[in-house]
């Protein structure tokens, strides 16, 4: 009771001072922690799968992509270390009073929910055990409900194609911190480097019957990408060569293609097969996801061996 | 086969996606032909099963709900899939002369198209609230890649906001969704419709949807990013903006009322959807009538326009139903048609500024025409789809004795009639001065012929009404008229 008291007052806080914090570079670094406390919610409550997510993908990848867009700024001094936080607005309190009651509201309908046993997952932990599957999560975002995390990859890779329209070939020119000259780097970096490698294929693996999965995997290896960038082993390039465009399709495109070709053995359609189509689609996503994610961090539209 | 024909109209434009990123140059145009043809091909063919059953439901990955996710194409589903094919189709037309898919602009459009057209379908397919939200996000981010995608900077400020908005809609489309599933147990629509009851929970759930979903639909007073995005979009885009992408939203508002809540009864409800929808006739119409630019004009008339489709709820009934979904196809069409001939007036004339535009009659003819002709339609205008929607929706309203809705529709009909007259005595005025324009090439002839064939298809649409009319009350679920 005490760590439910402490970890929902604390979330409240840090959300707080992650809006009104006095600095924008203040409330960046208090919206990763948001991110850190939500990720021991998530394990307190049970939910290992949910609480790995949110590290990796919540605190981890989006806090890097958010500092990195804050230095760019910085650079172009479109914003200065000691900026206040933009003025409050006088809606500000009108806003607060209706989120408040909205809460409310929300919180009332929620606890009058019926508690009777959830019909999905009922059905759900009867059906489990005949894909070979121990991990439910990986059984709903894989097997049962596999349209939704297929049209989910796919949400991603038109997400970025978004960015990169936006972004223009000229994104290739964004600035990027410079490499820290230093001799302990090389060891740094041949250590994480394969370990990091070693712990996404086995959190992918893994996820077929433990918490873990591609999403998780994936963030890890956008995680060892971005480590790569930053210490100036791999840089951008101004043109996607033939294996990023392929890198970035492939979980899309193995996912439909293994679900359409179902249908020609006359399955239904993404019925999968067996416990290797899940490992397949899993790899292809975590590949997809995670060079999304790099290609994201570095603004540009390709990868280069070094970085010029 | 009837899985079959359903994984194309979803799953082939998303692999032909993925081949167009990958595939070099020339290549890329057949990844695109694969991806749109065979639509309406399997279509046609559902159209024909859609006839002999009535209801077509199919399990995805062979699980029945509540575990997995049911496709359900009914005769409403249909029509607007059908919309969407003809739409990906005929302006992916008009795009291909601005966007080649063999340059670096083409690179980037094609696949969000593609995108957009097989989550369109995806979305109207599913009878999954959580696969509904899903599909809703890749209609909303393909979309706003397309409205960046000439990098335009009055777009990109127009697409972020559009982007904050269209997130908060879909958190508060969510938060109902997760109260849904708490409650029942279920995320499909049908099964969570016979458990879900108008209690507190109910109320809240379905509120919260709707909010967010009204938001994506940029129902008045929500409409705020619409006329900057659809005026500022590159024009094939504001065309698909206009023509599904809010309608799809609104499309969502129909099945949750009327489907999930069906037998709720909730009058104060229906009628304040309504009232939204009658400000936003109003409003809409008022603000097209003082705006300046051609885009301006048909984004706000969007904004009015969408406000029929709030009509269905105080009028509640079968012909109501009929008549709003008409409105929504038949515009779909002549909106399409609208922005396509403003889109070509913009980049041969190199402005849609009102009054820069005198005489263009004489100059770009064909287009001019195909704004008379479309906005035939937005005004109701007989022989035309839009004529059908609205003469149907007022003997509805007369029946019922709902006087303030008979009002709104003359009124909003008066409004259209003011704004495009407007336009059009200012393109057909005599010019001050006349330069001379370029011989126009191939491609300008077809964008031209592409937006005229919209505007005639608006307007065939009041020529056959019944067979789609028919097809529609197969799928009303509230039983006989009121």
């Amino acid at each position: 009771m005490v760590i439910d008291v402490f970890l929902a007052l604390g979330l409240v806080v840090l959300a707080w001072q992650a809006l009104i914090g006095g600095s924008l570079f203040r409330g960046i670094v208090m919206f990763i922690v948001f991110g850190m406390v939500l990720t021991l919610a998530w394990a307190w409550l049970g939910s290992p799968d949910l609480a790995m997510a949110e590290a990796a993908i919540g605190a981890g990848v989006t806090g890097a992509l958010i500092m990195i867009a804050y230095w760019r700024l910085r650079r172009i001094n479109a914003v200065e270390p000691r900026d206040p936080s933009p003025a409050r607005s006088r809606l500000a309190l009108v806003i607060a009073v209706l989120a408040t009651g909205l809460v409310g509201a929300i919180g009332l309908a929620a606890v009058s929910a019926l508690t009777g046993d959830a019909t999905a997952a009922r059905v759900m932990n009867e059906t489990l055990p005949d894909t070979g599957l121990g991990n439910p999560i990986t059984g709903v975002l894989i097997v049962f409900r596999n349209l939704d995390t297929l049209l989910e990859v796919a949400v991603v890779l038109a997400a970025y194609i978004a960015a990169r329209a936006a972004l223009g070939r000229e994104s290739a020119d964004l600035p990027l911190p410079p490499a820290p000259d230093t001799p302990l780097l090389t060891p740094l970096v041949v250590t994480l480097a394969p370990l990091t490698m070693v712990v996404a294929i086995y959190l992918l693996k893994a996820g077929s019957q433990y918490p873990g999965g591609a999403f998780q995997a994936s963030a890890l290896l956008a995680a060892l990408g971005v480590l790569l960038v930053l210490t100036g082993r791999v840089g951008p390039a101004a043109a996607a060569n033939w294996l990023t465009r392929a890198g970035l399709v492939i979980g899309t495109l193995v996912f439909c293609l293994v679900g359409l070709g179902m249908l020609v053995i006359g399955a239904p359609l993404l019925a999968i097969p067996g416990i290797w189509a899940v490992y397949l689609i899993e790899a292809a996503m975590m590949i997809s996801i995670g060079l999304t994610l790099v290609l994201l961090f570095a603004g540009a539209p390709g990868l280069s061996g070094k970085r010029s | 086969m009837v899985a079959e024909a359903l994984a194309c109209l979803v799953l082939v434009p998303v692999v032909a996606a993925c081949l167009a990123l990958v595939l070099p140059g020339r290549w890329r145009w057949l990844a695109v032909a694969a991806g749109l043809l065979p639509l309406p091909l399997a279509m046609a063919w559902l159209t024909g099963e859609l006839g002999r059953e009535g209801l077509i439901t199919v399990a995805v990955a062979g699980f029945e709900a509540p575990l997995g996710i049911v496709w359900r194409l009914d005769g409403l589903s249909a029509v607007l899939v059908w919309l969407n094919i003809i739409i990906a189709l005929l302006v992916g037309l008009h795009a291909a002369a601005h966007y080649p898919a063999d340059k670096l602009n083409g690179f980037r459009f094609w696949p969000l198209w593609l995108l957009l057209s097989g989550a369109m379908n995806a979305l109207l397919l599913s009878a999954d609230l959580f696969n509904l939200f899903v599909t809703l996000e890749l209609v909303t981010l393909a979309a706003i890649g397309l409205l960046v995608v000439d990098r335009k900077p009055q777009a990109m400020r127009a697409a972020v906001r559009y982007l904050l908005l269209a997130l908060l809609g879909s958190l508060f489309y969510l938060l109902g969704v997760a109260l849904v599933y708490g409650q029942t147990g279920t995320l499909d629509l049908y099964q969570a419709a016979g458990v879900l009851q108008p209690d507190l929970l109910g109320h809240t759930a379905l509120v919260l949807m709707t909010v967010g979903l009204l938001v994506k639909a940029a129902i008045f007073p929500l409409h705020g990013w619409l006329p900057a995005a659809h005026g500022n979009a590159p024009g094939p885009v504001s065309a698909v903006l206009s023509a599904m992408v809010v309608k799809v939203a609104v499309y969502l508002v129909w099945r949750l009322w009327l489907w999930l809540a069906g037998d709720w009864a909730i009058p104060a409800g229906l009628t304040m959807l309504g009232l939204l929808g009658a400000l936003a006739i109003v409003y809409g119409s008022l603000q097209a009538l003082v705006q300046q630019r051609v885009k301006m004009i048909v984004a706000y008339s969007t904004v009015a326009q969408l406000g029929y489709l709030m009509l269905l709820f105080p009028l509640l009934g079968l012909v109501a139903f009929q008549a709003t979904s008409y409105h929504l196809l038949s515009h779909g069409l002549a909106k399409a048609a609208m922005f396509l001939a403003a889109a070509n007036l913009l980049t041969r004339l190199g402005t849609d500024q009102l009054g820069d535009l005198r005489g263009a009659d004489r100059r770009m003819p064909l287009d001019v025409f195909t704004l008379a002709l479309a906005g035939v339609s937005i005004l109701g205008l007989p022989p035309s789809g839009g004529f059908i929607a609205k003469w149907l929706m007022l003997q509805t309203a007369l029946a019922q004795g709902g006087w303030l809705w008979v009002g709104v529709i003359l009124v909003g009909g008066l409004l259209a009639a003011a704004y495009l007259f407007r336009v059009l005595a200012v393109l057909c005025a005599r010019p001050v001065a006349c330069p001379e324009l370029p011989v126009s090439g191939k491609a300008d002839q077809l964008t031209s012929l592409v937006a005229l064939g919209l505007a005639l298809a608006a307007l065939a649409a009041g020529f056959v009404p019944a067979p789609v009319l028919k097809l529609l009350a197969t799928a009303w679920p509230l039983g006989g008229a009121p």
